[in-house]
C-alpha cells in the first residue's frame, strides 16, 4: 500500500506546459464522463486533472511527471469500458488518448498497419477494407479505441474462426510507469525469443504501461459472405448446434446466440424486428446467427446445404438466409445494438462476461436465469455461442439502487463460482478492471493472484499507473 | 385466387454512389446493387395477400440481365413467376417509358388483380412509376398504403389504410388496384434456405423488344421517354459551422461571444 499525492498548481502547471492549455483540463472544465465508463453501477470517481495527449512523448513526460510526484495517472481511451476499468479511483491525471488517432501506414509487403491506440476500431476497420484488408477482431463496441481493445485482449464476433486482438498484435510502443519509452515485439509473426513482455501488455489494461502505438495484422479480406440464422425453441437445443456445426468442418465466421428477450428489446429499441420470435405460430427460445466467408458462391452453398443438415438434426425451425447488402446492414446492426438496447431501457445494470465452455453454455444459462427469477432480477443474455463467452445482464427498472446492488451480488456471486466449477473464465474480453478483481482471484486462486501482484510491482513499485485495477486494490 | 403483380427495381447502393466531380455522373462502377428497399416492403404485402387468399404473385422489372438477381431475391420470399424488360433499346428510360415498355410486358402475362410498387425508388425517387402503372393497366389506386384490411374478389373491391399528412384514412376501390405500400406494417422478411435454394434454379421470362406483342419501339428507351436530364450536379451546400472549443465552456461561451460581437450581432 502507498499513498498519493495531490496535483498542486504547481504539477499542474507542469502539465499544461506538456499539452498546452487547450488540452489541458482540471476542476468543473472536467466532463462527468471521465468519471465512469459505460457501467456507472460501479461508482464514479473524478479526476483531479486531464490532459489530452497526441503523441507517445506527450505521455512520457506527463507519466514521468506524475512518477517524480508521485500521482496516480490513469490511461482512457473512448470510455467504452465496461469493468471501470479506466476510472480514475484515487483521483490523479488522466491521459485521454481520443487525439491519438492516426492510421500511421500500411506495409503492404508485410500484411501490417501502424496505429496510434486512439484510432477507433471501426474507423480501422474500414479503411483496412478500402485497402483490400481485413482486421479480423470485431468487438461489438464498434466506437472503442485499439489502445483499448489491446489493453482488455477484445475479442469479439469473428473470434470463433480468426482468434482475439492477441493474436493480431505484432509489436507496441509503451511508456512505462517511470516515464521511459520502450518498444516490444517486431514486425515478424513468429518469435521464440525469452519471455513475452508484449503479450503480458496486451489484457494488462493500463496497469503496467501505456500503449501508445501498434502494429497490427491483417488479412486479405473475404471475397463472399452469408448469415444465417436458425431460430430455436429453447437454449439447450440453439446451443447444441454449435459443436455440430465446428465438428461439420464449416468453419464459421462467427456463431452468435441470442435469447427471445433481448431479440424483444432490440426489436422494441430499433423499430425493426429482424430476429424472428415465431415461427409457424411457435415462439422462438434463442436463435443462433452464423457467418461464413468464402471465396465464391458455390463454396457458400456447399456450406449452407451442410448447415441445412446440422439444423434439421438439432431442431431449428427453420434457416434464414441473410445474402443481400440491406439484410446484412439490419441484421448486424440489430445484433449490435444489443447492449445499447439494453442500456436504453433498463435503469439499474450489471453484468457478467463469463467463458465456460461450449458444452456448459445452456445450463451456466439456465442456472443465471433461475438466480435472476429467484431474486426478481430480470436477466437478459446473448453472446459468442462459438467461444463461449456469454454476456448476461441483470437488469431491474423497479429496485432501488442499493437494494438491486445487494441482490445482484449474491447473483454474480453464485454465478461465477458456477463458473469456477465448470473450469470457466471470469471475463471473455470485457477484462477485469475494479469490477470482477475479487471474482478473479476467486477463479485463478491466491498463488497466480499474488503472482499477478508481484509482477505489477515489478513494473510499478509506487503503484501509480492505473492503481486499483486487475490485481491491485485502492490506495488510501 | 387472387393475380398479383409486384414491379421492383434494382438500384446501387445509394449510400455508395459518388459523384464525378469533373463530369457530374454518378460513378456506379464497382458499387453494388441491392433491390429498391421499399419494393421490399410492396412485395412483402403482396406474399401476405398471397398467402390469405391464395394465387399466383408474378414480378417484373426492367433493366439489365444482372437484376435478375433481384427477381431471385423476390422468389426467395414467397414470389412464384418472375419476368424481366432487357435489352439495349429499353436504356435510357424515364418514367413515361419505363411504365410503357412494363405493362405491355405485363399484358403478356395476363390480367392482374393487384399490382404493388415501391413508394418511389431510392436511386430516382421521382415516385412516378406507380401512378403511370395504374392509368396503364387502367386500375384504381391506393397511394401510400399502410394496412390491406380487405380483399374481395367476387365482388371486384379492396379496402385499404392509407396515409395522409394529417393521420389515415381507410378507402374502398374497385379491382384491379395498384397500391403503393408504406413500410410500417410491411417490412420485407428474411427468405429461409429452402426458399433461396429454389430461387438460384427458377426459371425467369425474359422479354425483350423483339418479344413483346405490339410494343411500339418508339415509345421505349430514351426516344420514347418525356424528360431529359440535361446535367446533373451537387447542391450547393451552405459553409460549414465552427466548432468553437477553447478548452472549456467559459472560455468558449466568451470566444463566442467576441465572435458576435465582432460581426455585429449583438
Amino acid at each position: 500500500m502507498s499513498s498519493y499525492n495531490k496535483v498542486t498548481p504547481q504539477i499542474a502547471d507542469q502539465l499544461k506546459a506538456v499539452v498546452g492549455e487547450k488540452r489541458f483540463f482540471e476542476g468543473e472544465a472536467i466532463k462527468p464522463e471521465y468519471s465512469h465508463d459505460e457501467m456507472p453501477i460501479y461508482g464514479k470517481y473524478f479526476p483531479e486533472v486531464v490532459c489530452e495527449a497526441e503523441t507517445t512523448e506527450e505521455i512520457s513526460e506527463i507519466v514521468k511527471i506524475c512518477a517524480a510526484n508521485k500521482i496516480p495517472v490513469v490511461p482512457r481511451g473512448a470510455g467504452t469500458g465496461l469493468v471501470g476499468g479506466c476510472v480514475p479511483l484515487n483521483g490523479g491525471v488522466i491521459i485521454s488518448t481520443r487525439r491519438m488517432d492516426k492510421i500511421l501506414g500500411y506495409d503492404m509487403d508485410n500484411l501490417v498497419v501502424h496505429v496510434q491506440c486512439g484510432v477507433l476500431l471501426q474507423d480501422l476497420a474500414a479503411d483496412a477494407l478500402d485497402h483490400g484488408l481485413m482486421y479480423p477482431p470485431d468487438p461489438g463496441e464498434k466506437t472503442s479505441t485499439l489502445g483499448g481493445n489491446v489493453s482488455t485482449n477484445a475479442g469479439g464476433m469473428k473470434a470463433v474462426k480468426y482468434g482475439v486482438t492477441r493474436d493480431y498484435v505484432l509489436a507496441m510502443t509503451v511508456v512505462l510507469p517511470s516515464g521511459e519509452i520502450m518498444k516490444l515485439g517486431k514486425t515478424v509473426c513468429k518469435t521464440s525469443s525469452g519471455y513475452s513482455l508484449l503479450h503480458l501488455m496486451i489484457g494488462s489494461e493500463g496497469t503496467l504501461g501505456i500503449i501508445t502505438e501498434m502494429t497490427l495484422k491483417l488479412i486479405p479480406k473475404p471475397i463472399v459472405d452469408v448469415s444465417l440464422i436458425l431460430p430455436f425453441p429453447d437454449i439447450a437445443s440453439c446451443i447444441s448446434a454449435v459443436p455440430k456445426i465446428k465438428l461439420a468442418n464449416l468453419d464459421p465466421q462467427s456463431i452468435e446466440f441470442m435469447d427471445a428477450d433481448i431479440v424483444k428489446s432490440s426489436a422494441a429499441f430499433t423499430g425493426n424486428s429482424v430476429f424472428p420470435q415465431e415461427v409457424n405460430g411457435e415462439p422462438v427460445g434463442a436463435s443462433i446467427l452464423v457467418t461464413f466467408v468464402g471465396n465464391s458462391e458455390d463454396e457458400l452453398d456447399l456450406k449452407m446445404e451442410k448447415l441445412a443438415e446440422v439444423a434439421e438434426e438439432t431442431g431449428a425451425f427453420d434457416v434464414l438466409v441473410v445474402d443481400t447488402p440491406t439484410l446484412k446492414k439490419d441484421v448486424w446492426a440489430a445484433r449490435s445494438s444489443f447492449l445499447t438496447a439494453i442500456e436504453a431501457d433498463t435503469k439499474l445494470l450489471d453484468e457478467m462476461d463469463v467463458v465456460v465452455p461450449v458444452n456448459r453454455i445452456a445450463e451456466f444459462l439456465l442456472f443465471t436465469r433461475e438466480l435472476g427469477d429467484k431474486h426478481d432480477i430480470y436477466m437478459r443474455n446473448f453472446g459468442h455461442a462459438g467461444d463461449g463467452n456469454l454476456h448476461i445482464y441483470c437488469c431491474s427498472n423497479d429496485l432501488e439502487e442499493e437494494e438491486f446492488l445487494r441482490r445482484v451480488k449474491i447473483i454474480m456471486d453464485a454465478s461465477y463460482a458456477k463458473c469456477v466449477e465448470f473450469e470457466g473464465q471470469v471475463s471473455g474480453e470485457h477484462a477485469i478492471g475494479h469490477a470482477k478483481k475479487y471474482y478473479l482471484k476467486e477463479s485463478v486462486g491466491d498463488t497466480a493472484f499474488n503472482l499477478m501482484q508481484e509482477i505489477k510491482k515489478v513494473f510499478d513499485p509506487d503503484m501509480i499507473l492505473n492503481p486499483g485495477k486487475v490485481c491491485t486494490y485502492i490506495c488510501e | 385466387m387472387l393475380n398479383i403483380l409486384v414491379c421492383v427495381k434494382q438500384v446501387p447502393d445509394v449510400d455508395l454512389v459518388k459523384m464525378d466531380p469533373e463530369t457530374g455522373n454518378l460513378v456506379r462502377e464497382g458499387v453494388p446493387t441491392l433491390t429498391n428497399p421499399l419494393d421490399l416492403n410492396a412485395l412483402e404485402a403482396a406474399v401476405q395477400m398471397k398467402e390469405k387468399y391464395g394465387g399466383e404473385l408474378t414480378v417484373i422489372t426492367m433493366g439489365p440481365p444482372m437484376a435478375e438477381s433481384t427477381l431471385r431475391e423476390c422468389l426467395a420470399v414467397g414470389a412464384t413467376k418472375a419476368a424481366i424488360v432487357t435489352g439495349r433499346p429499353f436504356g435510357g428510360a424515364d418514367t413515361l417509358s419505363t411504365s410503357y415498355s412494363i405493362v405491355k410486358a405485363a399484358d403478356m402475362l395476363g390480367k392482374f388483380d393487384l399490382i404493388f410498387c415501391g413508394k418511389e425508388s431510392v436511386d430516382g425517387a421521382t415516385g412516378q412509376m406507380g401512378s403511370q402503372l395504374a392509368e396503364r393497366f387502367d386500375a384504381s389506386q391506393i397511394t401510400g398504403c399502410l394496412l390491406i384490411e380487405e380483399v374481395n374478389e367476387e365482388e371486384g373491391y379492396i379496402i385499404a389504410q392509407r396515409e395522409m399528412e394529417t393521420g389515415a384514412e381507410t378507402v374502398k376501390a374497385t379491382l384491379p388496384c395498384l397500391l403503393t405500400v408504406e413500410k410500417q406494417n410491411y417490412r420485407g422478411r428474411i427468405p429461409n434456405l429452402k426458399g433461396k435454394l429454389a430461387s438460384k434454379k427458377a426459371a425467369i421470362e425474359t422479354f425483350t423488344e423483339n418479344n413483346i406483342d405490339g410494343l411500339d419501339l418508339n415509345k421505349i428507351g430514351e426516344p420514347g421517354s418525356g424528360t431529359i436530364v440535361p446535367r446533373i450536379y451537387p447542391p450547393d451546400l451552405p459553409e460549414p459551422g465552427q466548432i468553437i472549443d477553447e478548452g472549456s465552456t467559459e472560455k468558449s461561451v466568451a470566444k463566442l461571444m467576441d465572435m458576435l460581437a465582432e460581426k455585429g450581432a449583438i
